[in-house]
Formats: structure tokens, C-alpha cells, sequence
């Protein structure tokens, strides 16, 4: 693939993930399955090692629960994130309700090593309304058991998730301080040029 | 390469917006034009603007390998000579570079020609990095292009990891500038500090004009935070004349792009690898203007000034007689004549010239900019493209 594999951008919320079909006939079939629903479907992907798979998700699921917004009580969970999608916790000696680890996510390309597993959730009920026909709902909502998810078949390609921080996310597969004591002498002695000139001072 | 037209989204400009996408009309006119796309083999990108990339950025280098200690070089590229120190150790330092954008001429039927190599402070960034990776996507979900089409852009990626690796120990604190009153350069810088962040940085943006001299000899940003590292979407021909002129030097900073970059953006440079490979696939023919080889350039020939930046004052005549012409505030330093491109991609009355972006150094993009006439200019149109599935 020559183009990125996800888009963050802090300043719109938005993070969005590459879709990925194998380019049929081509010798390029390095899949770039960056999010999982789980550790078979991991394993199932054949891009990462079985042990590695497991060191990932145990990565997701120790950052989950820290992660993850925390309710009092299981409706006002699913209020935000849909029926059936909130697990009980204890989160500091506190019964706690959470939305449940619905998969995760490799923070950078496999390429360049890869950061930390991050934990993924259910989409909101606001990505995804009770009924909603979009595929990627009907995929967050269905079990995630098959383990047919992105390495398997074509069909069930699309998926939604939200992040810890409250992105939507949909995943298409087949897819220093200290300040020295200064004053400041003097200020603007750069700009000038460009007031001068009507055309811009980039290209 | 084809230019294939398609159907716009019908909410594109919110489609766009919702990325942070301001700048999607300028003047009142379209700029950013999804009615039309071009279509690549993923053999003409990887062979013929991804290999020739990164083949000329290794010639700028033997360049500057050659031109560091030739004063004569550096006379003639107009730089001032109270400048040379900052530029000959920042490039004995191996200060690192973070992007640049080689405008070449291609129409998919021969080797690509550089036409001019935008190294200091290219624009159309944010665009070519998400709007446009972002346009491919929602076109394949759609179903208006296969779902197996690809494009020639990780240029977020290459950012992000670029950032990282300017400067150690990494992470650094970046502070990022441009001018007041341009939308299209502070929604670049803005994307660039988005970047930035997301490489670990402590990046903080700051306007040129706000920029500060603290009595110790550093710049300081508008809060009178010391700057130790600036990445300036400013030209280094300006600030090597302005009034902290004399301060580059001494500010401790380092700057990005680095002062090296001066030999780079500058049109004599096309001269210069003319001289230094002539005949070589993917550059035409350029002599300085005065040089009596320009008698064997061809009859179709553009001027253009050493420093100029979107189009501005490049001449495109033919015998002499005037075919097109943009105005500009340019040209004091002096001019280059080049052999006109015979390979600008024509279609449907429009041209279009491709902007083929590296990162670090690495080839890792591309982005189009279209246009009625054969010189692009700052208001051409940016358009898509897609590698076929």
C-alpha cells in the first residue's frame, strides 16, 4: 500500500483508518490489519506471531479499564454506548460500569515497529442508533466471536468502533520547560518582506 | 495518467470542512476540485515519479556537495554573503530537512522533467496529505472507484515519524511560524503542528512577525518563550535580509528547514544540474539568462526569476513572442531560461503539473494542480488522483 495507513488529526477529533482489499494478482499482499476484535482474529491475520498477538491484547485490556469512561450503573453505560455493550468492573476498589473491550488497534504501522496496543470500544449510540443498517453498525453490533472479521471473508469488511477518547472509528478491512531569566530586547524584526510582497510567501 | 471526470460529492465542501479543511475556496473561486481526478498505473508512479525523485534529491546533494565552498556558486544564486557561515555549518552539522516538493512535467508517455524544486516552503500540504487520502476513501466506500484503488501519499505517516528525528534527543521542544493573514499557510502550519504533537513534541506555534530577540541572543516566540527549534513556513531569501538578519547565526536555534535549503529553492539551481548532468532524463535544458548557451536552448522557453513562488513573473515565450505571463514582484536577482516542457499533461483544454512531495528526503506523495493555462499559479486548482485497482 503506498498511502498512509490512519489520519489523526487532534484538532478535528477525527482518526481515520486506511481500508485495505488485496490488490488481486499483485505480489503485494502484506496485509495491514491494524485493528482486531479480538486475539483470534489477531492470530487469524498471520501479520503478527501468536505470542505478539497475545502481548497486544494484553496491552489493549491493561489499558482498557483505565481508559475507558467509567458509569455508576449499567443503563446510563448503555445510554452512551448501546444495549449489551457495557461490562462491571472494579476500578480502585470501586464497582464501576464500563464499555466492554470490543477490540484494538496498533497505534503505528507494523513497519516502524508499532507503538502500544490501544484498547477500542463500542461505537457510541450516536455512530451507530439502535437499528442503524449501516454495515459497520451491524458488524459492532453482532458478536465478534466468528473471528471472521478482517483477515476472513470479504464481506464482512467494514466495523464500527469508538476510541478511549471518544473518536467514532470505522475500520474497513479486507483492510521544556524552564525559562532562562532574559528579557526580550526587541520584536518583529522578521515579516517584513511579506507585507511587501501581495503574493505569498509560500509555494 | 488519465484525467478521469467524476461526480463531486454532494456535500463535499462539509465533507471537507469536517476534517478542518478551510481553505477549499480561495477568492471566491473552487480550489479544492474533486469534479475531476487523475488515474495512475502503480508502474508510472513507482518508476517514473517515485525513482526519478529520489534520483534528483541525490543530485541536489552532489550539488551542494560542489557548491558549499564556491563562492562563485553562491554569488550567483543572489545569496547574501553574510549569510554563508550559517549555511555552509548548518549543512556541515547534517541538519535535517523535513520536506520539499519537486514540480515536475509528466504525461504518463515518457520520463517525468523537474521544472522547478519547491524546497523550502511548499504549501498544499494538508490537502495532498489528508483531503485527498480522505477523498480516495469515501470514493472507494461509495463504490465510485474500485475498492482495491490506492494512492501515492504517505505523507502523514513520513510527518510524523520525520518530526520525531529532527532534532535530539527527541522529543524537543518545536515551535512552528508563518505570516499573519494567509489562511493557506497557517492551515498548513497548523496541520504540520498537528503532526508535530503527535510525534511527542512540545510544539507551539507562533507568527513571524511576533518573533522576539531576547538578550541573550535567542529568538523568542510572542509569549517570550526561547525558540530552539523553528520550523518557518518563511523564505530563507527573506529572512537572510530582514532585520534579525545578522541574528541567524548567533540564535542557537535550529532552524527547518535548515539554511541549506537556500541552495535548493532557487531556480538557478536548475542551471546548475543542467551543468552538472546535462542531458539527464528528468531535467530540460537551463541556462542563467546572459549565458551565451541560451542560444541552444529551444525556440519554446520559459524565464523565470531565481526567487519566485506561485508562478509569479515566469515568462513561457516562443521566438520571442509572449505566449503567458504572470506578474509578480520578483526578478531583482536575476533570471533562468528553460526549455518549455513538451511533456505537460494537456487534456480537455487544462493542464496539469505534478507536485511530487518528499519527506525526509524519501519521495512519498503526490498532488495535482490543474489549470486553464500552462503555468501554474496560486490560484490552479488542486485535484485528486487514485492508483488503479
Amino acid at each position: 500500500m503506498k498511502r498512509s495507513t490512519q489520519i489523526g488529526l487532534a484538532a478535528a477529533g477525527l482518526l481515520l483508518v486506511a481500508s485495505y482489499w488485496g490488490r488481486t494478482g499483485s505480489q503485494d499482499q502484506s496485509e495491514e490489519s491494524l485493528v482486531y476484535a479480538n486475539l483470534a482474529e489477531c492470530r487469524a491475520g498471520g501479520q503478527l506471531t501468536s505470542p505478539q498477538c497475545e502481548q497486544r491484547f494484553r496491552e489493549a485490556s491493561a489499558n482498557h479499564l483505565r481508559d475507558a469512561k467509567k458509569f455508576t450503573s449499567t443503563s446510563a453505560c448503555e445510554a452512551e454506548y448501546g444495549s449489551g455493550s457495557c461490562q462491571s468492573a472494579v476500578w480502585n476498589g470501586a464497582s464501576v460500569v464500563v464499555p466492554a473491550l470490543a477490540g484494538f488497534m496498533l497505534a503505528r504501522s507494523l513497519a516502524q515497529g508499532g507503538g502500544a496496543a490501544q484498547p477500542l470500544l463500542p461505537p457510541t449510540r450516536q455512530a451507530c442508533p439502535p437499528g442503524s443498517p449501516a454495515q459497520e453498525c451491524q458488524q459492532a453490533r453482532s458478536s465478534s466471536s466468528s473471528g471472521g472479521g478482517y483477515g476472513g471473508g470479504r464481506s464482512s469488511s467494514s466495523r464500527a468502533y469508538s476510541t478511549t477518547s471518544g473518536a467514532a472509528l470505522v475500520a474497513r478491512s479486507g483492510s521544556s520547560p524552564g525559562v532562562a531569566t532574559t528579557t526580550t530586547t526587541s520584536r518583529g524584526g522578521f515579516g517584513l518582506t511579506a507585507r511587501s510582497y501581495f503574493s505569498s510567501s509560500s509555494s | 495518467m488519465r484525467r478521469v471526470p467524476l461526480a463531486p460529492r454532494p456535500n463535499w465542501q462539509a465533507d471537507v470542512e469536517r476534517l478542518g479543511f478551510a481553505f477549499h475556496t480561495l477568492d471566491g473561486e473552487t480550489y479544492w476540485d474533486e469534479s475531476v481526478a487523475y488515474a495512475f498505473t502503480l508502474e508510472e508512479i513507482e518508476r517514473d515519479l517515485e525513482a526519478p525523485t529520489d534520483a534528483i534529491e541525490q543530485l541536489c546533494f552532489a550539488f551542494i556537495e560542489k557548491a558549499i565552498d564556491d563562492d562563485e556558486v553562491l554569488t550567483r544564486l543572489a545569496i547574501p554573503a553574510a549569510q554563508w557561515d550559517l549555511i555552509r555549518e548548518s549543512w556541515r552539522r547534517g541538519d535535517r530537512n523535513l520536506y520539499g516538493r519537486l514540480d515536475l512535467a509528466y504525461d504518463g508517455k515518457g520520463p517525468a522533467k523537474l521544472l522547478e524544486y519547491n524546497a523550502d516552503t511548499p504549501t498544499a500540504l494538508f490537502e495532498s496529505a489528508v483531503v485527498q487520502w480522505d477523498w480516495l476513501e469515501q470514493a472507494m466506500a461509495r463504490g465510485a472507484l474500485r475498492p482495491d484503488c490506492d494512492q501515492f501519499n504517505a505523507l502523514h505517516e513520513r510527518l510524523i515519524a520525520a518530526f520525531a528525528q529532527l532534532r535530539q534527543p527527541s522529543p524537543y521542544r518545536l515551535h512552528l511560524a508563518c505570516v499573519q493573514d494567509s489562511n493557506e499557510d497557517k492551515g498548513t502550519v497548523d496541520y504540520m503542528l498537528d503532526c508535530a504533537v503527535q510525534a511527542g513534541l512540545d510544539a507551539r506555534f507562533t507568527y513571524i512577525e511576533e518573533i522576539g530577540l531576547l538578550s541573550d541572543g535567542r529568538f523568542c516566540d510572542g509569549a517570550n518563550q526561547p525558540i530552539e527549534t523553528l520550523f518557518k513556513l518563511y523564505p530563507w531569501e527573506w529572512l537572510f535580509r530582514e532585520g534579525y538578519a545578522a541574528n541567524l547565526a548567533t540564535a542557537r536555534c535550529q532552524f527547518v528547514e535548515p539554511p541549506w535549503k537556500a541552495l535548493l529553492s532557487n531556480k538557478g539551481l536548475l542551471a546548475f544540474l543542467w551543468e552538472m548532468e546535462p542531458g539527464h532524463p528528468n531535467l530540460l535544458p537551463t541556462f542563467f539568462e546572459g549565458d551565451p548557451r541560451c542560444a541552444s536552448l529551444s525556440q519554446r522557453r520559459v524565464r523565470k526569476p531565481l526567487y519566485s513562488r506561485e508562478g509569479a513573473n515566469v515568462t513561457l515565450t516562443e521566438r520571442g513572442q509572449v505566449l503567458d505571463s504572470d506578474d509578480g514582484p520578483y526578478g531583482a536577482e536575476g533570471f533562468v531560461l528553460q526549455d518549455a516542457a513538451l511533456n505537460l499533461f494537456q487534456a480537455d483544454g487544462h493542464y496539469a503539473v505534478l507536485g511530487s512531495w518528499l519527506v525526509a528526503s524519501q519521495a512519498c506523495g503526490l498532488c495535482l494542480r490543474e489549470d486553464v493555462s500552462p503555468i501554474t499559479r496560486n490560484t490552479s486548482r488542486f485535484v485528486p488522483h487514485y492508483i488503479e485497482g
